[in-house]
């Protein structure tokens, strides 16, 4: 007499193997849990060499800018890599200090695209991001260590944190910015 | 009363009555007895220093719930699992049932139309035998959608009264299109036979746009929590009809209704399996055999088109934040394709080999069947391909080594312009397996049949050029072209599938059958494929649900309302996997009940006296 496994039974078998199957492959490709990103709470009194830290950690963290760009990598992308970004903030857009131009890209990103890439950043202050204008000021103090020497500070006004229209506040120069009264001349305006 | 056993139970109740009897006198006497009377006086003997602190304390606690006001609570927790995973497993859960419902009668009135206009009685057997499955997945599916709706309201209450605020106006018709569904799915199914053909036919297509309509608005809800519309940058709704005709809305409908019938197909192949291994005839094994193909017909005919309503789905979401799109393919997801490469592959390596085992049904097949090993060579090439990762899971030594994530040789294979190459052979390749099938035992009359297998060779030859021609010249050009290059190379495959199935419609009318179809003589292991193809299939949508969804990360609506719960986390994607397959592992033990509620259709009627096996007189 020979024993039959029952029709059920073997399909039962089936279903859970190849489950079992799939579970196996998702256990196999590398596992990271996100979590939402914590809130980093900025004083009002740190310095430059701190807000560089903070800018990094946000970059990475709440301002997601490593989801779309790179550090030194070079080849077709999809997004510019961030290597050398002060140096080339300096002159991309006419009239725009490197602050200037880090912030632009910041609030408006789809004023000036940078050849050869497609618009696509979102608007850093609105949701989903949402930076506050400190945090943005810390990031522009992490890119300005990106082929430059930061020089932001919290007090450093341009004409996207209420400050001057066309701004010019931080100062190319290297010495912490004074904020900037209204009424300084206008720079850069509409933008290709 | 001389049984002795019978006088000791019989002692044995007069005494418990006795016991019972002088109990009920002793608490009667008890009650009744003289005691003296007490005197309370002015401020109570017993109200000691610890009794009036507790009386002040519960007067205080009733006083304060008095005036506190009332509060929503912005969530609730549901016990063990979590609330994340309680929702996700209900949603899911509703999902695959609702998608079964919503396909099956799609098919089930086409192959009655069939059936009516050839005037071929199995079809519109076939067509019954699917409906049968249908009454009761619908209820389980209506389970599933107020379990759902429920525990987001009890869990996540802020958020549900958000959404319902949103579309408000969209949930009556909902209510009433349900009704109406309820009423053309019990009418079409219990009025099979009863009415004129064309009358059944219009119940079935009333069937089939009320259930469209009942997913569209759904999905207008769903799609709006991944890229909301017609909503202030704080939430305050503007335009509902903005708000439904979001971004994803209709990619998502698109590619919910060609999924569907994937889906529905393949669960109703599995079904037909599943009774042609308990067949115990020649004659139930050949319907059930049939049966099988059909479905498996229907899955494949809803699979090949399913990529490029995804691409057009993930083109949307770029559109409406490349942020979401990035999340999506290139961070916290990208890995999740891989995943999904692997089960899409095993879908077109086990439909082809279902094909190729299925040839042995028809006499002559020997020629057709050769072919089709080197297309199953073709096919697991691009499997290959395809789920090649372009960064590779090393230790630092072997990174260094490789000098880089990527691997010098294969990672070139893991950039989209190898994936999206490979992914379009593949469905060219499986169509053409397909077409290889279908023209078994056929041999074409018409006098142009030399020039019409020369023209079909020959699109598919451009088209499979085409698309791997602009695969390496993506290569060498910037995102910005290359991204634009996937659009023409499904164009090429779409036009080839459409033209050659056309040319082959024309080529085989009037064909001669040179050979016969012996339907049921097709080897067991065929229809374990069958069954493999539907868990395969639910699985994926598990999955792919979870990426649809999981994509918003710490937002109930994408920039408009944040999760601040526990649950605002996103899992490992070994742990999302865990939970698809729970859920694959639940859908299939119901799926199972209802196959075997159908079955019991076909079964005697239970008579009180006949033994089991034996028939009822």
């Amino acid at each position: 007499m020979t024993f039959r496994v029952p029709l059920v039974a073997r399909l039962g078998v089936l279903v859970v193997a190849t489950t079992l199957f799939y579970t196996y492959v998702g256990q196999m490709v590398p596992q990271k849990q996100v979590l939402p990103p914590v809130e980093i709470e900025i004083r009002k009194d740190i310095g430059t060499a701190e807000m560089v830290s903070l800018g990094r950690e946000i970059a990475d963290g709440k301002g997601l800018c490593f989801t779309c760009h790179t550090i030194g990598k070079k080849g077709a992308l999809r997004f510019p890599d961030l290597e050398g970004v002060a140096s080339r903030a300096r002159t991309r857009e006419p009239g725009l200090s490197e602050v200037e131009y880090l912030a632009h890209s910041m609030y408006e990103p789809d004023a000036y695209i940078v050849q050869g890439f497609n618009p696509g950043m979102p608007v850093i202050n609105k949701p989903p991001i949402g930076l506050t204008d400190d945090e943005i000021l810390c990031v522009i103090a992490y890119l300005q260590t990106l082929g430059g020497t930061p020089t932001v500070t919290l007090q450093t006004k341009h004409r996207w944190n209420a400050g001057a229209p066309g701004g010019g506040a931080a100062a190319a120069g290297g010495a912490p910015a004074a904020p900037v009264a209204a009424g300084t001349a206008p720079v850069g305006g509409a933008k290709p | 009363m001389r049984s002795p056993r019978a006088r000791i139970a019989l002692a044995l109740l007069a005494g418990v009555l006795a016991l019972a009897a002088l109990g009920r006198i002793v608490a009667w006497l008890v009650s009744n007895e003289y005691r003296m009377p007490e005197r309370v006086t002015e401020g109570r003997a017993d109200e000691t220093p610890r009794a009036r602190g507790l009386a002040d304390e519960k007067a205080a606690d009733e006083k304060k719930a008095m005036e506190t006001p009332y509060q929503e609570p912005e969530y609730r927790r549901f016990p063990v699992i979590g609330s994340r995973t309680a929702v996700w497993v209900a949603a899911q859960l509703h999902l695959l049932f609702a998608a079964f419902v919503l396909a099956v009668p799609l098919f089930a009135f086409i192959i009655e139309a069939i059936g009516w206009k050839t005037g071929d009685k199995r079809y519109d057997r076939l067509a019954y035998e699917f409906t049968r499955l249908m009454s009761v997945s619908f209820s389980l599916t209506a389970t599933f959608g107020a379990a759902l709706t429920f525990l987001l309201i009890i869990l996540y209450p802020k958020f549900t009264t958000y959404l319902m605020d949103v579309f408000s106006p969209t949930f009556l018709p909902y209510v009433l299109l349900f009704f109406f569904e309820a009423f053309f799915l019990y009418t079409y199914y219990y009025g099979w036979g009863k009415f004129h053909p064309l009358v059944h036919l219009g119940l079935g297509l009333g069937l089939n746009v009320v259930g469209t309509c009942i997913m569209v608005i759904a999905n207008a809800w769903l799609t709006f929590m991944t890229s909301p519309a017609g909503v202030s940058e704080k939430g305050a709704v503007i335009s509902v009809w903005a708000a439904v005709h979001n971004y994803t809305w209709m990619p998502i409908n698109i590619h919910r209704f060609i999924a569907n019938i994937a889906f529905g197909g393949s669960v109703a192949a599995a079904y037909a399996a599943f009774k042609f291994l308990q067949a115990t005839s020649d004659e139930e094994r050949a319907h059930y055999d049939w049966m099988g193909y059909i479905g498996n017909f229907v899955a494949i005919a809803g699979f090949l088109p399913l990529p490029f309503a995804g691409y057009w789905l993930a083109k949307e979401i770029y559109a409406f934040s490349q942020t979401l799109g990035l999340t999506m393919m290139g961070g916290a997801f990208s890995w999740l394709f891989i995943i999904q490469a692997v089960l899409i592959g095993n879908l077109f390596l086990a439909v082809n080999y279902y094909l190729w085992l299925g040839m042995g049904r028809i006499e002559g097949a020997q020629h057709f069947q050769r072919l089709i090993k080197y297309l199953l060579i073709g096919i697991a090439v691009c499997f290959m391909i395809w789920a090649t990762p372009r960064s590779i899971i090393a230790t630092v030594s072997e990174v260094r080594a490789m000098g880089g994530s990527a691997h010098p040789m294969l990672g070139y294979l893991g950039v989209m312009s190898a994936k999206n190459t490979a992914v379009n052979i593949l469905i060219l390749t499986t169509f053409m397996s397909f077409l290889l099938y279908r023209r078994t035992g056929k041999v074409a009359t018409v006098a142009w049949k030399r020039a019409g297998n020369i023209a079909q060779l020959a699109i598919f030859g451009l088209a499979s050029a085409n698309v791997i021609f602009l695969g390496i010249y993506g290569y060498f050009v910037e995102a910005t072209v290359r991204i634009g290059l996937s659009v023409p190379q499904v164009l090429s495959v779409l036009i080839a599938m459409v033209s050659i199935t056309v040319i082959d419609i024309f080529l085989f009318r009037g064909a001669r059958m040179d050979a016969e179809v012996r339907w049921g003589r097709i080897p067991a292991i065929a229809q374990y494929v069958l069954i493999f193809i539907a868990v395969t299939f639910t699985w994926l949508m598990g999955l792919m649900g979870y990426v649809r969804s999981g994509l918003r990360q710490h937002w109930h609506v994408y920039g408009v309302m944040r999760d601040r719960s526990v649950d605002a986390y996103t899992p490992t994607l070994g742990d999302a996997t865990i939970i698809v397959s729970w859920t694959v592992i639940v859908f299939f033990l119901l799926i199972g009940f209802v196959f075997w509620l159908a079955s019991l259709h076909d079964k005697k009627d239970w008579e009180a006296g006949a033994r089991p096996g034996e028939a009822a007189p």
